[in-house]
């Protein structure tokens, strides 16, 4: 069976040649230039940010909101009952007053304003005021912002200030979540950083996970190709061969989070730290603990396995081509990534999570989202635990055979006969 | 005798329908050159596969110092046929990371590995990439790599393979002095004339059979046919059971019947011939090889 080395009488001498293995995979790849290249990804886009913020600062902000605004909206305002004029200062810029309907469709149409307010003279009794509009921007920010303006007008003529200010503004929200250990607090930009971070970390997390499969199948072919493979086939078996570089370049997927995560940390500065990235990670322990630990079954599984089936080609491409179906299969969630964030308890996405080729995914995506059953936890981990040794023996069956099979690549049927003797 | 250091009995490896190797039995004894030989396609790799645990066999057994392959990784040396090294990677770096995936500690490694570079000439090229080095400087390197663990028993495939007439002499010296320290070797070649002059023992296989197994100066006089060579001046015409006489100078090829050479040269003293040198003829080894793989495969020992 695929671990029949860990039953053999020198176990420690076993363990350390895949430790020696693992090192060698980790040290050769972790020198890469397409590593380096990649992993620095991150962190140079926010050392660009950063030097962006610090020596243009207004300037770039400035021409950011110059790209997506082209300007102040006003809106012109005809009022027929007298109770929303004279327009207060902190409006003059968004509001103009006119005498009536006619001057204020003109200004429309010179697009000295952008949309058009009449209130009727039994506006106070029935409520009613006709909007003219020149586009559809007549929605969200814009409805909030004139009843802002009714409000504000409207309370003038209460003398208490303190309640002119309630009836504007009526609460500010301060929320305790009562039962839920560890959730964020901070009002809206806390809750939506502490799903945005740890969901963020799952798809880096996943993607880590095709990414150090990937120098798992080039490190495979390349020792193909290069025919050291048999040299060190002598020396260790199959089963260890592959357990060091599933190691190796599991620790090399880590390392590039963890430069990932520490430049960020980095570039972020202060309170933006303390907000941003490290206050989700321990307010949601318990989502930063089960993603490494699915991060961790779900490399073993796919690594073994893109590994194994990597084996059969008979150069780089070849390998990344034949092995294609299983990143296809694990990047199914992420294709979902929709259904999983309208619906993460889904019977799809549940299905999806009990498969173990899908499961380290869909749970990396789930876990930041909702908190998904216990159900769903324990058996996709059980799954991937079954699911391992499996995909070792078999894996490991498969490496043996590939590792030695030099020129044409075998179809299935020969795969499967060679297989049988292997 | 002494104990083999390695025995393979009624080995069997099928690849489907196609039998690699079939029933293969023989033993190789410590202190030795062994060859193992045979055509392309003849079985040799499977067989030094199966030796090394990366295949398995199908049926039959086979024990390394008394243990089934792959226990005693440790104490073998192996240079395969389809062979290389890590091309990106420095000379010096690779040799230690061998070593150690045999067993040895980083620092005996490391400090094995520059002993042997030195002893096959390349100690100025550690710090250099694999890439950088020739071929033949490569398969030296890939030597390097083998012996590096100090292995008990080395099984080289084809290691004179493209390499020039003086690195072939730098490796046949190396083997000797491997053999005179204790070493047993299992080599595979097809340089007939190299295995003639390093191997003690072969086993020649043809379609996965063993054709031929033995003593090799024992299967040279097998083969040989019934002449001598003898050198002297005067030589008569009229030996008793010398069939025909091809001369050259002073030098004569004898081909006897129904007399062997030892009444021949009986008869050469008793009637006073000066001789000056006289031998049983042989035959190459390339013409047996040729002769039995062309012909029917029967075992003789």
């Amino acid at each position: 069976m695929g671990w029949t080395w860990l039953q053999s009488n020198s176990l420690e001498g076993e363990l350390n040649r895949v430790l020696i293995i693992g090192w060698h995979e980790y040290k050769v790849n972790v020198r890469r230039l397409d590593f380096i290249i990649f992993t620095s990804l991150v962190p140079l886009l926010g050392l660009i940010g950063l030097l962006v913020t610090l020596f243009f600062g207004r300037q770039a902000g400035g021409a950011l909101v110059r790209m997506f605004d082209s300007g102040p909206e006003v809106t012109a305002v005809v009022d027929q009952s007298g109770r929303v004029t004279p327009v207060l200062s902190q409006f003059a810029e968004a509001y103009a007053a006119y005498d009536d309907e006619a001057a204020a469709r003109a200004a429309l149409e010179a697009e000295e304003a952008q949309r058009v307010v009449v209130v009727p003279a039994g506006y106070p009794q029935a409520g009613d005021v006709k909007v003219i509009t020149a586009d559809s921007r007549f929605s969200g920010a814009a409805t909030a912002g004139l009843r802002t303006f009714f409000i504000t007008h409207l309370v003038q003529e209460i003398e208490d200030g303190a309640l002119r200010a309630r009836l504007i503004d009526p609460f500010d929200a301060q929320i305790e979540y009562i039962g839920e250990r560890g959730r964020a607090s901070g009002g809206v930009a806390g809750e939506v950083l502490s799903f945005l971070v740890p969901f963020v970390f799952s798809i880096l997390l996943a993607v880590t996970v095709f990414v150090s499969s990937g120098y798992l199948v080039r490190s495979v072919a390349e020792e193909k190709s290069s025919r050291v493979i048999e040299i060190v086939l002598s020396s260790v078996t199959p089963q260890q061969l592959l357990a060091g570089k599933v190691l190796g370049l599991g620790a090399l997927g880590l390392t590039q989070i963890a430069v990932w995560i520490a430049s960020a940390t980095g570039f972020g500065g202060g309170l933006a730290v303390l907000a941003g990235v490290i206050l989700p990670f321990f307010t949601r322990m318990e989502v930063f603990g089960l993603a490494l630990v699915y991060y961790i079954l779900g490399f073993g599984v796919y690594a073994v396995l893109i590994g194994a089936i990597g084996a059969m080609g008979s150069n780089y491409q070849e390998s990344q081509q034949i092995t294609g179906i299983v990143i296809f299969i694990a990047a199914i969630p992420m294709m979902l990534t929709g259904v999983i964030m309208t619906n993460p308890d889904a019977m799809l996405v549940r299905a999806m999570s009990w498969f173990p080729l899908t499961a380290p995914t869909t749970m990396m995506l789930r876990l930041p989202l909702a908190e998904p059953p216990l159900l769903d936890i324990v058996i996709s981990i059980a799954g991937l635990l079954a699911a391992i040794p499996l995909v070792v023996w078999f894996g490991a069956k498969m490496f043996r055979l590939g590792m030695l099979m030099y020129g044409k690549r075998p179809g299935v049927l020969e795969i499967v006969r060679l297989l049988r003797h292997a | 005798m002494k104990e083999p250091v390695l025995t393979s009995r009624r080995l069997c490896k099928r690849y489907g329908s196609f039998t690699a190797v079939d029933v293969l039995s023989f033993d190789v004894y410590p202190g030795e050159i062994f060859g193992l030989l045979g055509p392309n396609g003849a079985g040799k790799t499977s067989t030094i596969r199966i030796l090394m645990d990366i295949f398995k066999a199908d049926s039959g057994e086979v024990e390394i110092f008394g243990s089934p392959p792959g226990e005693g990784r440790e104490r073998v040396g192996y240079l395969p046929e389809e062979r290389g090294l890590y091309r990106d990677q420095r000379l010096l770096e690779v040799l230690v990371y061998l070593g150690r995936l045999k067993g040895a500690a980083k620092e005996t490694a490391e400090k094995r590995a520059l002993a042997w570079l030195e002893r096959v000439g390349l100690e100025e090229w550690t710090g250099k990439r694999i890439r950088e080095l020739s071929r033949g400087m490569q398969q030296k390197a890939q030597l390097a790599a083998c012996l590096i663990h100090d292995p008990e028993l080395l099984i080289l495939d084809e290691p004179f393979q493209s390499l020039d007439p003086v690195n072939v002499e730098q490796i046949k010296e190396l083997m000797r002095s491997l053999v005179a320290d204790g070493k047993t070797i299992v080599l595979s070649a097809h340089q007939m004339n190299l295995v003639e002059e390093l191997c003690d023992r072969i086993l020649l296989i043809n379609e996965g059979r063993s054709v031929l197994y033995g003593p090799l100066k024992q299967i040279k006089r097998d083969y040989a046919p019934n002449s001598v060579r003898v050198r002297a001046a005067g030589l008569p015409q009229d030996l008793p059971g010398v069939v025909r006489c091809e001369r050259n100078g002073e030098a004569a090829l004898l081909t006897l019947e129904g007399v062997d050479a030892q009444e021949v040269l009986a008869a050469l003293v008793e009637r006073g011939v000066q001789v000056e040198s006289f031998e049983r003829a042989t035959v190459p080894l390339n013409d047996i090889f040729v002769a039995l793989v062309q012909g029917d495969g029967t075992e003789r020992n």
